[in-house]
């Protein structure tokens, strides 16, 4: 198994211009499935666009899980929360970095099901959460190493990234001093900065094997362009290895001429583009449509058991062949009435 | 800054008895909160009752403030309470789009003079603890962004509905640090650039920290609390909790507060206690998962977004 941070230091040039070529393309139009096949592998890390609900490629953890990889590891700051747990629900994930979870934040249910289940029971898996809980031994007996957890912020995720594309091993940053986080992970360091001789903590860069992320619109060549928050997407546009863009929208690249300021992951940093409308289901894509609340909130209720959970992976996951088969399942007209409701508020220019 | 004083003697006995029972606990907490805002300050906003707070004072009491969420949006004008800091509601009219490294670098340098938090544990200093409860195996949600603020935000006002189980000796976990050990200088000693915990306010009161030793004390409270609630509030500490000298009494929540919280919550997204008694909780219970159940919670939230752009544009 690969570890889960990799790439500290400088770049494998050789490496490099192997993986470059599908920058190099003209076009990088695949669809989702093959791009899932070509750039992530049993063992590699990697990363979603978006922020809480919002522009996050869901769909995309949907196709991982009906290819059946194993021993993933995901870095986030906060969200994803479906489908986060729909792999840990599935064990296909070995180590989740991340700073916000959602645990019981939904009222009287779990945010996260899939990941309390295995901290209490060990089902579907053995969990390690921030080195301070673990699933209790004496209750399940398992060969298979647990999941580890891992904290830090939202500022700290993102400036892994930020490192990551920087191409330095760390960042330094303020925040954490006297707090638990840093105790507990101790990929977090504290150095005095050789300029002031003041204590600063440092982050170490981060460079996940593939970055899936949701634009509303594409050219074919891989020019990304997002309205709205940018979350840390073009970061982790830059730090990661392999860039697959989720578009709403596949655009002549004339069409970005006329708004370059709004390119924010120009084509260099794109290996793949996959041209696929509400593929951040069940959350929301700024200009496009809203959140998709009551399947939300309706999954999240199936999913609080495990047998609950395994008969929705059998019915919205397994059951479609691919995203536009679940869109079938949820309905064009209710995709329709999330987009007309979005419109309302927010309209994406020309 | 945009308190609110009275004094008990204003009310006649049975009036303080109808305004006990006339507010609930989020109208209180938001309200109080609200209060807490110099005009012209830059306001880190979270999510539900400590997004609602600085909405309110925002459309209330300090209209020049600007709003600033997580995932990027700066400037919007309270537009309905945020369910996600990357809602489309904020991002509708924020004067600014930008990512969320660059919000955290900006706070970092200074510019973000008070944000808004809520907590599950806090300890006499003000520490916090959002990530593990280790006696009951419990894993909440975790930082956030919350480490970051508490690190480095001017300064913080947590905004929570008063429970008994949240005052701690001793934090299972330090997410957020507040004044550490509380001894003199604690923060800048340990290089925090953020000016720390300003005050927690609660349906039970408003909080704040002695200036010398850091101590978390009872400060303000509304007028109906007599010395016996106040009683009851003090033995919810496992610690001798302190009670200003001069403890000042709050005016009620407003109208016009309530009027601001009720225009941007009309969804009940925070104002019902129980997600599934909201509308959204509701529809789903009641199985209408169909096109008329969409129709209905979208054109609640429409209606929502459409009233409160109506009164700021």
């Amino acid at each position: 198994m690969k570890m889960a941070i990799r790439g500290l230091g400088t770049i494998n040039y050789e490496e490099r211009a192997k993986d470059t070529d599908y920058k190099k393309r003209l076009n990088k139009v695949m669809t989702e499935k093959e791009a899932v096949e070509t750039f992530l592998h049993d063992g590699d890390s990697f990363c979603m666009g978006g922020f809480v609900m919002w522009r996050q490629p869901e769909s995309i953890m949907r196709e991982i899980a009906r290819q059946g990889k194993k021993n993933l590891s995901i870095i986030d700051e906060s969200g994803n929360y479906e489908g986060i747990d729909l792999l840990v629900e599935l064990g296909m994930l070995d180590r989740i970095d991340i700073a916000y979870t959602m645990t019981r934040q939904v009222g009287a249910m779990s945010g996260t099901p899939a990941l309390e289940r295995g901290l209490r029971e060990g089902l579907p898996r053995l969990v390690e959460a921030g080195g301070v809980l673990a699933t209790p031994k004496d209750k399940v007996k398992s060969d298979v190493p647990s999941l580890k957890i891992v904290d830090w912020t939202n500022f700290q995720v993102s400036l892994r990234f930020v490192a990551g594309a920087f191409n330095i091993p760390f960042m330094p940053c303020r925040s954490s001093f006297g707090s638990d986080i840093p105790k507990y992970n101790k990929e977090i360091k504290e150095i005095n900065d050789p300029y002031e001789n003041k204590p600063l903590i440092l982050i170490p860069a981060y460079k996940p094997d593939v970055a899936f992320i949701s634009v509303q619109r594409a050219d074919r060549r891989g020019n990304g362009q997002i309205w709205g928050f940018k979350g840390t997407d073009y970061w982790k546009a830059r730090a990661a290895k392999y860039v697959v863009l989720l578009t709403e929208e596949l655009v002549p690249t004339e069409k970005i001429y006329e708004n370059p300021g709004l390119t924010v992951i120009p084509a260099y940093c794109t290996d793949a583009v996959i041209h696929l409308p509400f593929n951040c289901l069940p959350t929301g894509c700024f200009g496009c449509y809203t959140v998709d609340g009551i399947n939300f909130i309706s999954h999240l209720r199936q999913r609080q058991s495990r047998d609950g959970a395994l008969k929705w992976l059998d019915e919205w996951v397994y059951g479609c062949k691919n995203h536009f088969e679940y869109c079938d399942k949820v309905g064009w007209e209710k995709l329709d009435r999330l987009a007309k409701s979005e419109h309302k508020l927010n309209r994406i220019p020309g | 800054m945009g308190h609110l004083y009275t004094t008990r003697e204003k009310y006649a006995p049975e009036q303080l008895e109808e305004m006990k029972e006339k507010y609930t606990p989020p109208e209180l907490v938001c309200s109080a909160g609200s209060r807490e805002v110099i005009d012209r300050e830059v306001v880190f906003v979270g999510i539900g009752i400590s997004d609602l707070a600085g909405a309110i004072a925002k459309l209330v009491h300090t209209p020049n403030v600007i709003l600033v969420a997580e995932a990027g949006y700066i400037g919007f004008p309270s537009v309905a309470v945020l369910i996600s800091p990357a809602d489309n509601s904020a991002g509708a009219m924020a004067m600014c789009h930008q990512s969320l490294p660059e919000v955290f670098i900006d706070q970092q340098s200074g510019f973000i003079d008070v944000a808004y938090l809520g907590f599950a544990q806090m300890d006499k200093y003000g520490n916090v603890n959002v990530s593990y409860i280790t006696g009951q195996q419990v894993k909440m949600n975790g930082s956030g962004g919350g480490g970051d603020i508490a690190s480095s935000a001017g300064r913080v006002v947590y905004t929570v509905e008063f429970n008994p189980r949240q005052w701690v000796e001793k934090v299972d976990y330090v997410t957020e640090p507040g004044f550490l050990d509380g001894s003199r200088n604690a923060r800048k000693k340990a290089n925090l650039v953020g000016g720390g915990p300003s005050a927690v306010a609660t349906n039970r009161g408003v909080f704040r920290f002695d200036p010398e030793t850091h101590e978390l004390y009872l400060a303000e409270v509304f007028p109906w609390q007599d010395e016996e609630d106040i009683e009851e509030v003090r033995k919810s500490f496992p610690w001798d909790l302190k009670v200003a000298e001069e403890l000042k009494i709050m005016e009620p929540p407003t109208e016009r507060e309530l009027w601001a919280l009720r225009l941007m919550d009309s969804t009940s997204q925070y104002i019902v206690a129980s997600m599934m008694d909201r509308p959204l909780g509701r529809i789903v219970r009641e199985g209408k998962l169909n096109l008329e159940g969409y129709d209905e919670f979208l054109g609640l939230t429409e209606r929502a977004i459409r009233e409160v752009l109506e009164f700021v544009s």
